[in-house]
């Protein structure tokens, strides 16, 4: 087996360190702009895919895997993780796609088409529409199930290609925003209406199958949001009793069996005060918050869907222990309504300790373009309960130095300090119910900057946050300023075979 | 970038700094500002007050303008949409008026600060 990476940043550093760990030989791709990403280090060739959309190619990647010698693909998340006609396209070139087969990915995977199986299969769904390719559609639909509305991207996830629309005039503009942000983001633009059901929590469930058998590794509560982008997840949820948690894993197992489930997949369920729950979709791909359920399992995710890919068995289902709490450290400015904030990192220093793991996939110097998603780290914590698990992980943020863009950090800080945090009154609503000011500037802290704005140089003109269009040649960071200018385009000291 | 030495409320803070052309970033404690030179910041707001120019807000590219030259626009009218990131951020006229010139095309990458549309001010508007 050779497995190529169809992604950047953090998750394809993730996936590289468990292929390299099972001793798999790799192959990363690349666009120009993230030429001299960590993810191209860390793979034993790499393979240049040219402009920015590369990664949504299908063509291009299925290319580099052949020009490689490539048997199997790992899409990670987001691009054409949840792309069935890539998934197909992948088996009709006889190259392993590691995740669900096509027929399970458009089953489960696209919104519309799981509502179906989940009614089949008695799991309660939310009201709406799965048919809205026009605006006339959509309004209609909107109509009948009543305002507000949720608009969202049939093929997609993450928050990209949705809208709330409370009102009806609201609607025309929010739909051509979908459609344009979910082409953009999955290279599909179809879209389905839901109600907006609130409060509610968001709490997911971690599965696993084989094709012939499939497993859940327990629950994970993603209710804070924004923008329905997730900025903090934990396991377990503090809102469910045992009797809901079984029934959602029991809920789960049963989808995944119905449709022949193979590799990992997450199970996404709204739950409402009286723990009463509805399906809300599968997400047909490893998930950007699975290491809390590798926290608490002891299972490496990435690992079992390799062994899965290749025939092998499902991980014997251990009972989870303690608590996970993983923090996303974006790319935005909490204070400038979470702009995406672009620029060269200056400095970056992470904590390293015991209990607390870093994924991440920057490293100093680099510069963060406005092309990707915004994600720049994640900071997860174990805990032996909730409590011990949120003191390490504002200890962990307290401790990490990014410089150079604005970042969420002091954002993540204060929700983790939070009284209703402490609590554990977590809804999908309740980061935009609150204001989040600026962090307050103690007067050392502001004579120490008057002082370093004195007496510092800018480090060999690293710049402000300057655009894409430096000269790279020029950046101190760089690692291959000390190779002279000499470069390797692919083939670099893999494991061989 | 260097480390500097605190004391904030009586305990020694470890301090990280790094200059930039224009300012310096500063964190402590898991906080990060950024802090404008003197000039700079003096020099934005005299250009702000010269110009009714709509600055890109972020890096990113333009996807759709919304508006055309000469056109007049209401408060709050959507005039450029950006995306970065994969999101997408749409700048709307801070206040009713004309649009005076497009300093943008779709597609285009744009830098933070950028000017993308400049308004003139309608001569018979009332403040709102």
């Amino acid at each position: 087996m050779k497995v190529l990476v169809a992604n950047r940043g953090e998750i394809a550093c993730r996936i590289l360190h468990t292929l390299a760990e099972m001793g798999i030989p790799s192959v990363a791709v690349h666009t120009d702009v993230d030429r001299e990403s960590p993810h191209v280090w860390l793979a034993g060739e790499a393979v240049a895919l040219g402009a920015t959309d590369g990664y949504l190619k299908p063509d291009l990647i299925l290319g580099a895997a052949r020009a490689t010698g490539a048997t199997a693909i790992h899409p990670g998340y987001g691009f054409l993780s949840q792309n069935a006609a890539f998934a197909r396209a992948c088996r009709e070139a006889g190259i392993c796609f590691i995740g669900p087969s096509p027929e399970s990915m458009l089953a489960l995977g696209e919104k519309r088409a799981a509502r179906t199986t989940a009614e089949a299969a008695g799991v309660p769904v939310i009201p709406g529409a799965k048919e809205c390719d026009t605006l006339d559609d959509a309004k209609r639909a909107a109509d009948r199930v009543g305002y507000p509305i949720l608009l969202k991207a049939a093929g997609g996830g993450g928050g990209k290609g949705m809208r709330l629309v409370r009102a009806a005039d609201e609607l025309a503009e929010a739909f051509a925003g979908a459609k344009r942000e979910s082409l953009g983001a999955f290279a599909d633009d179809r879209l389905l209406v839901e109600r907006y059901v609130h409060p509610a929590r968001h709490v997911e469930v971690q599965i696993l199958g084989d094709g012939k058998d499939a497993i859940a590794l327990g629950e994970r509560e993603c209710s804070l949001q924004r923008r329905y982008q997730k900025v903090i997840e934990e396991s377990p949820s503090a809102a469910i009793s045992e009797r809901t948690r079984g029934a959602l894993c029991a809920a789960a197992v049963d989808l995944a069996r119905a449709v022949h489930y193979e590799s990992a997949g997450t199970v996404e369920f709204l739950v409402g005060p009286n723990e009463d729950f509805y399906f809300l979709e599968v997400n047909t791909r490893l998930q950007v918050e699975h290491p809390v359920t590798e926290l608490r399992t002891g299972i490496d995710l990435v690992g079992a869907q390799v062994e899965i890919a290749r025939g092998g068995k499902l991980p014997a289902p251990t009972a989870p222990r303690g608590h996970a709490i993983e923090a996303r450290l974006y790319a935005e400015d909490p204070y400038r309504e979470f702009l995406p904030a672009t620029g060269k990192l200056l400095m970056l220093e992470w904590p390293l300790r015991p209990h607390v793991r870093i994924d991440t996939g920057i490293r100093p110097g680099q510069e963060i373009l406005p092309f990707y998603d915004p994600i720049l780290a994640k900071i997860i914590t174990w805990g032996e309960d909730r409590e011990e698990a949120r003191r390490r992980l504002v200890s962990a943020l307290r401790e990490t130095v990014l410089l150079g863009l604005a970042t969420n950090q002091s954002f993540l800080l204060d929700i983790l300090e939070s009284d209703f945090f402490l609590r554990g009154e977590t809804y999908t609503t309740t980061l935009e119910a609150h204001t989040w000011p600026a962090p307050a500037v103690p007067e050392a802290i502001a004579a120490a900057a008057a002082e370093a704005l004195r007496t510092l140089r800018a480090g060999d003109s690293a710049g402000s946050s300057a655009g894409p269009t430096e000269d790279r040649r020029g950046d101190p960071f760089s690692p291959w300023r000390t190779l002279g200018g000499f470069r390797m385009s692919a083939n670099a000291a893999g494991d061989g075979a | 970038m260097t480390w500097l030495d605190v004391e904030l409320d009586g305990k020694r803070v470890r301090v990280a700094a790094a200059r930039t052309r224009d300012g310096v970033w500063i964190a402590w404690a898991g906080r990060t500002i950024y802090v404008e030179e003197e000039k700079r910041r003096a020099a934005g707001r005299s250009s702000e007050a010269l110009h009714d120019e709509i600055r890109a807000p972020m890096t990113g590219k333009v996807v759709a303008i919304r508006v055309g030259a000469g056109e007049t626009i209401e408060e709050g009218t959507v005039l450029v949409v950006l995306e970065a990131m994969k999101m997408e951020y749409r700048l709307t006229a801070p206040r009713a008026g004309v649009v005076e010139k497009i300093q943008c095309a779709e597609g285009e990458l744009v830098d933070l600060g950028k000017a993308l549309v400049t308004l003139l001010e309608l001569p018979a508007a009332t403040p709102a």
